[in-house]
């Protein structure tokens, strides 16, 4: 390995120091700072006396006391298909205003505790985002509202009803105007009791509102084809694929889908010998924008520009009259020629919100012939329909009082709309306020009543996510709450009171059932479909819009000189965690590492190291933006020069943890411009603020010494020699001799491989782990000290010059070694190795020594400092920073893992309770295991399918035929740990 | 010649010594006597009922009234709790809750207008007043109402470690600094017994910690493993029906019981008062809260599935004779040393299972004879991973 890769900034200058002797202040000054937290800490070795006299005497106490009287309390009646003591799974649809997934929930013993993806789905085909995956923390919420309310007090379902019900009639009489304002609605059934309620109530409109807004695409398809519509696109169909910030495998519209679809044409295996290009050209370092082949960083404001110029460049190639456009700041002529080249079997995608930028996003694709291989217009993608002009006037019209009743259905406006004060102000104005929330939410404090709807867990639903692709959703779990589906609510409210189970039945005979084929009666098409949990019509639209390419036009002739390159710019982004802050108050997603920073539990302003050597910044330097902030700064390599990108959905106040404040709100800094919000703006004044915030970073710890972990190829060097960039492999199997024979497993070996060209680092694994294995949550403070549990890491690494490097990326998991360093140094043998092959770790034999956690090669090994589940016998050790170890949070945990207590290690296990189950299932069937069979959390989850899993002793298996690739190698394995976890090199289609 | 001396300077030093331990003896137990006589002194009120009231029905219960009575008395049948002995007759604490919330003339007509066989036989000549017969009830109404009396902690082995404990004191003080015992062989040796012995308590007390074997419990209802599974021979799977598929066997839910209960409402023993039990669940909706007997800790993942299906296993070779037990008992005591001691010895299905044929060695073996059976350890049944994770 030549080139050199580094983790963080941090490191590269360490190597700096180190490289030129200098003392490593950086590192002494870390530890310094440790020493000094732990004393403010208070515990001193008179605390730990005491506390061990209290254990002594504990012991002592338990040991005169006795045994507990467990009871055992049978059904009264039992369910015939529910089994004490065996998980059913459940179809279901998660959908959250935002993120689309056809789902299975696990539910055992009345309880979901996990969800995985529903590989019937023709959208999301079993995959899963971490949002998804996190949701079923969200049903377990101590924040959930959990009766219905009228100004802070409980009241009855019947007292709320009686309430509202004579003031909407009392509107209706007076010919006054009720609003339901609602995140988009992808479900037909929902939409239709919305009309029925419209329609009860002569002059109520029902008006959509997004966070993420795709309005400009909406704007455009309506200018372009005379339809507001956001198009399917498939980016399987596309050969090159370029992207404006259109972070289509982390956030932008439906990412699991996307993620799909793109790494279908990436994949080496299986005889493949192709794959797509993705070029990307952004501003800040995105999921998709690390992900790319080719990496073009431009300042936000330039983006329209350089695709005016894209698309002339384009039409010159295509012999058409070009007009006159300002110079691009990057050389697009490869780009335009690349494209060209591809016509037909390309992509050209934007995530700008800006209508004049979607034209001409639309008129290069219409050039390219893209419309019809790589983008739909006749099937719709549903989500994302809230047009932001109608937002705007609803608040003016609150504002003037011609709005008199306002339902806000699962949406959160005080908080994430722009112009949030301007919003609650006009709240005042108006009579009526009810509040349908599902979560836990703000809105509610400024509302007269709330009426809390269920969780999606909890409740009926369906969901329409494209032209023809229906989902249903399924209770999993009675309501915790006294909550009621919200439907149920406005139907109620619209004069038919019926249950919206009966009411989606319904819907679904009149409306659903006569598109289907070959179905005897309802009843069977009902249940055929519940338990698959999709339906597909293969329906189109009807009418085929034509392009029109006037607008696209106009915009290209109009386009004007650029900005300079002085000011300072600021995008907000959404990342694959929090997101919009809907989820804020779960654990799971603000422990979650952000794939590029690798931080967690904070929002930051990313800045470029060349501007901050220039400005004289260092990370947690706080700085205000406008009047924003303060924000600490990180340095963030692949930040354009004098660009600074802040993350949306934080600072939501007591959510996440208790009674704090994660990060802060950059919602206010949206902006809107020509009708649509803006996710970024020029011009920005920013000022240095005394004093420094310490930010929660995962990627400063576990640094693995620049050895070489990743290997990595193009995707030329790859077809001349598959085994390019992996050549040391062959080299180092010769010097791998050992004076013990090497274990042969008879019966079962398991083993793991990781296509590295597959993981887009996504996190879903991460998240999935975490709520298979019963995985803490140890809160912000404890990860600054490097105590994070996570299982699966995603070590991201940064390439070349740190103005615009490139990324890789490796999930790390416990390598279950053969020859496990862990396991020789283990004083009590609590980890040992199976005769499967399996690095096994035995909790209750485990006293805490943390030998094996400094033998590990691999950083794999994770110790519980504190009890963070309420796992403990002993009050004190308790930990709890999230509220994680409360009754009701406690119901997600899962009932087949050991809920680890303070002091011992604890580490992947290749999901053993699994293993063991499905083993069991092919022993009562009286027959072999079948390959595939057995699938870890982190592989369910993976919407890149990059985690294969199986018996490495079965030659015909997948996983046996992935380590028999050239590509495949270990990690460290001039250690000669002999890991039974393989990566398969990266192989990135990019000219050299 | 050291018997002699003993003999000689024993008494006197042993008098010092024993008077001591039995002086902290007394103290100890003083203490102890002290705080249960406290608990007594409450009076208490039953709605206008005095206390005398309620004594004066426990007399009648417990047979010391009326003075001249020709019939058996009410606790010649009828436990006060439960107990250890088995009797299937409703002592007087199931008897107090039954009729709590009901009316005297109800219990009246209970007792005394009995139904079914086997009251009638018991209760035929059975006389009391109504006046006695309603302290009777006050009495049992109060019992159902404070429940049984705490009973004491069993301070013997309690009062042995401390006495242990003194004698190593003693010990010790005597070898550092008092040196009345001539030869410090006596002091070392009481030292080293005692405390032997002391550890030994411990030892037995921490491996006993979590574990309960032959912990046999009363039951909400007396049922009979013995009348069920042995005298009508009902399979074990007919009621704990998930036992081949899930990790559970499963605790008969309420309505199972109904399957032959709708008609059988009378046993010979326990006449109808057992059985009216589970009726009444199922009319009230209130599962009865059986009390578990096998119980592993949460960190060990047990499958019935594993072992009753795939395993093949009777049910006998871990739950012991259960056909025979009345009141169903604990026999193994489920500790970790006796799962592997089965795992070092039991055949595995290897042949009979189509699962086993990945096990291609083992199967090679067994072809060329160097094994003649392959046990549960062979396939990795002693590995951690197995029943932890």
């Amino acid at each position: 390995m030549t080139e050199k890769y580094y983790k963080s900034m941090d490191d590269l200058i360490y190597d700096a120091r180190k490289a030129s002797s200098e003392p490593e202040a950086g590192d002494r000054k870390s530890i310094l700072q440790m020493k000094q937290e732990s004393k403010s800490d208070n515990s001193s070795r008179r605390d730990f006396l005491k506390l061990f006299g209290f254990t002594v005497a504990s012991a002592a106490i338990a040991a005169s006391c006795k045994m507990p009287v467990k009871k055992a309390i049978p059904f009264l009646i039992q369910p015939e298909n529910i089994i004490p003591g065996e998980a059913s799974y459940f179809a279901s649809t998660f959908f959250d205003g935002i993120d689309y997934s056809s789902i299975l929930v696990k539910v055992r013993d009345g309880r979901p505790i996990k969800i995985e993806g529903n590989t019937l789905s023709p959208v999301t085909f079993g995959g899963t985002n971490a949002r998804t995956q996190a949701s079923v923390l969200g049903l377990y919420d101590n924040k959930r509202h959990k009766n219905p309310s009228f100004e802070g007090k409980e009241i009855t379902w019947e007292e709320a009803d009686g309430k509202i019900l004579p003031l909407l009639d009392s509107i209706k009489i007076r010919g006054g105007k009720v609003v339901i304002l609602s995140s988009t609605i992808i479900s037909p059934s929902t939409k239709s009791a919305i009309q029925e309620f419209i329609a009860a109530y002569p002059g109520a409109e029902h008006i959509q509102y997004d966070v993420l807004s795709a309005s400009g695409i909406l704007k455009a398809n309506e200018k372009t084809f005379g339809q507001a519509f956001i198009p399917s696109y498939n980016f399987g169909n596309a050969e090159l694929i370029v992207s404006f910030d259109a972070d289509f495998l982390g956030t932008w519209l439906s990412p699991v889908e996307y993620t799909k679809q793109y790494m279908k044409n990436r994949r080496l295996t299986d005889g493949q010998k192709t794959m797509s290009r993705l070029i990307y050209f952004e501003g800040g370092m995105s999921l998709t924008g690390s992900n790319a082949d080719e990496r073009y960083q431009i300042r936000p404001s330039h983006e329209k520009i350089i695709i005016a110029d894209l698309y002339n460049e384009l039409k010159r190639l295509n012999g058409q009259q070009t007009a006159t456009v300002p110079a691009s700041p990057v050389d697009v002529k490869s780009v335009a020629a690349g494209l060209f080249d591809k016509k037909g079997k390309s992509l050209v995608v934007s995530g700008s919100n800006d209508v004049e930028t979607q034209l001409l996003v639309n008129a290069i694709n219409e050039l390219l012939g893209n419309y019809g291989s790589s983008i739909y217009t006749d099937v719709h993608l549903k989500l994302r329909q809230g047009n932001d002009d109608d937002m705007e006037r609803l608040v003016n019209e609150m504002e003037s009082g011609k709005v008199e009743g306002l339902i806000l259905y699962d949406v959160n406006p005080a908080y994430d709309y722009p112009q949030a004060e301007k919003f609650v102000k006009a709240l005042k104005n108006i009579q009526l306020k009810v509040s349908i929330p599902i979560l836990a939410e703000e809105t509610s404090e400024h509302v007269h009543y709330v009426c809390p709807d269920h969780h999606y867990l909890e409740a009926w639903n369906d969901a329409e996510i494209k032209s023809g692709s229906y989902s249903l959703a399924q209770p999993a779990i009675r309501p915790i709450f006294k909550t009621r589906a919200a439907q149920e609510s406005l139907l109620k409210w619209a004069g038919n009171p019926i249950d919206f189970h009966t009411y989606i039945r319904n819907f679904w005979e009149k409306n659903i059932f006569p598109l289907s084929e070959g179905e005897t009666s309802f009843e069977n098409f009902w249940n055929s479909k519940l338990h698959d949990g999709v339906f597909v019509t293969g329906k189109k639209e009807n009418k085929v819009p034509t392009y029109s390419g006037e607008s696209a036009e106009t915009v290209l002739a109009q386009i004007t000189s650029r900005s300079g390159n002085d000011s300072i710019e600021l995008s907000l982004y959404s990342n694959v965690s929090i997101g919009t802050g809907k989820h804020a108050n779960n654990p799971w997603l603000q422990e979650l590492p952000d794939p590029v920073t690798k931080i967690c539990w904070d929002n930051y302003a990313a800045v470029s190291p060349k501007w901050a050597e220039e400005m004289g910044f260092e990370d947690a330097q706080l700085i205000t933006i406008n009047d924003f902030g303060p924000i600490p700064v990180v340095i963030q390599p692949g930040q354009e020069y004098k660009t600074i990108s802040v993350a949306l959905g934080y600072g939501r106040p007591n959510m996440g943890a208790p009674s704090e404040t994660v990060g802060k709100n950059a919602f206010p800094l949206v902006q809107t411009k020509n009708g649509t919000k803006q996710y970024w703006l020029g011009d920005v004044k920013i000022e240095k603020v005394p004093g420094e915030y310490q930010l929660a970073r995962t990627q400063t710890h576990h640094s693995m010494e620049g050895r070489s972990l990743i290997r990595e190829t193009t995707l030329d060097q790859y077809l001349a020699n598959p085994a390019s960039g992996n050549e040391m492999r062959e080299e180092l199997k010769k010097h791998l001799k050992s004076l013990y024979e090497q274990k042969k497993f008879d019966g079962f070996h398991w083993g793991m491989a990781i296509d590295l060209n597959s993981c887009t680092g996504c996190n879903a694994c991460v998240v999935s782990c975490s709520a298979e294995n019963n995985v803490p949550v140890v809160g912000r403070e404890q990860v600054i000290k490097a105590r994070e549990m996570h299982w699966i890491r995603i070590d991201r690494y940064y390439k070349g010059d740190p103005n615009n490097p490139e990324v890789v990326r490796q999930p790390v998991m416990c390598q279950h070694c053969d020859n496990a360093p862990c396991e020789n140094v283990c004083p009590v043998a609590a980890t040992t190795h199976s005769n499967e092959g399996v690095n096994q770790m035995a909790y209750n034999r485990c006293i805490g020594t943390r030998y094996c956690n400094n033998n590990c090669p691999y950083k794999v090994r994770r110790f519980n400092f504190y009890d963070y589940t309420g796992a403990d016998a002993l009050q004190g050790n308790k930990k709890d920073p999230t509220e994680m170890t409360t009754d009701l949070r406690r119901l997600v945990l899962n009932p087949d893992v050991t809920v680890r207590a303070k002091g011992v290690i604890e580490k992947c296990s290749f999901c053993m309770q699994r293993i063991q189950e499905k083993k069991l299932t092919a022993k009562n069937e009286n027959r072999q295991l079948k390959d595939g069979e057995l699938v870890p959390a982190c592989a369910q989850a993976c919407p890149a399918d990059a985690i294969v899993f199986g018996d490495l002793n079965n030659k015909e298996s997948r996983i046996s035929k992935f380590f028999a690739d050239e590509r495949n190698y270990h990690l460290l394995e001039e250690l000669h740990t002999l890991p039974s976890v393989g990566y398969l090199t990266r192989v990135k289609n990019k000219s050299i | 010649m050291s018997k002699s001396i003993l003999l000689h300077y024993f008494p006197m030093r042993l008098k010092t010594f024993i008077s001591l331990v039995l002086l902290s003896f007394f103290l100890c137990s003083g203490i102890s006597l002290t705080a249960d006589s406290s608990q007594d002194d409450s009076e208490e009120f039953v709605e206008d009922h005095s206390h005398a009231d309620i004594q004066r029905g426990e007399r009648f219960f417990k047979g010391f009234l009326p003075i001249t009575r020709d019939f058996e008395s009410c606790v010649s049948c009828h436990n006060i709790y439960k107990s250890d002995t088995l009797n299937w007759n409703p002592s007087a604490m199931d008897i107090a809750v039954k009729f709590a919330g009901k009316d005297f003339s109800e219990f009246q007509s209970a007792v005394m207008e009995p139904d079914g066989v086997k009251m009638e036989a018991s209760h035929k000549d059975f006389k009391i007043e109504e006046v006695d017969l309603k302290k009777v009830k006050l009495y049992l109404d109060d019992l159902a109402l404070t429940g049984p009396s705490p009973t004491g902690p069993t301070i013997t082995q309690i009062m042995l470690f401390i006495l242990l404990g003194l004698l190593i004191t003693f010990a010790l003080l005597d070898l550092i600094f008092f040196h009345k015992i001539r030869y410090r062989v006596v002091s070392v040796l009481i030292l080293v017994v005692a405390l032997g012995f002391q550890v030994k308590m411990v030892a037995t007390a921490a491996i006993d910690l979590g574990r309960s074997q032959n912990y046999e419990p009363d039951q909400p209802i007396k049922f009979s493993h013995k009348i069920h599974a042995g005298q009508n021979k009902i399979d074990c799977k007919y009621c704990h029906f998930t036992v081949e598929n899930s990790k559970s066997a499963g605790i008969p839910p309420m309505d199972l019981c109904l399957n032959c209960h709708t008609l059988v409402r009378e046993g010979t023993r326990s006449g109808k008062f057992e059985i009216a039990k589970v009726i009444e669940a199922n009319e009230k909706q209130m599962p009865v809260e059986w009390i578990r007997v096998h119980s592993l800790p949460d960190h060990v993942f047990f499958s019935h599935a594993q072992h009753v299906n795939a395993g093949k296993l009777d049910c006998i070779e871990c739950h012991g004779d259960v056909i025979e037990m009345d009141v169903i008992r604990q026999v193994q005591d489920l500790s970790m040393g006796w799962c592997i001691d089965c795992h070092r010895t039991k055949e595995v299905q290897f042949a009979n299972n189509n699962f086993y044929e990945s096990y291609e060695k083992l199967h090679e073996q067994i072809k060329s004879g160097k094994i003649n059976k392959v046990t549960v350890d062979m396939i990795g049944g002693t590995d951690c991973m197995k029943c932890h994770y």
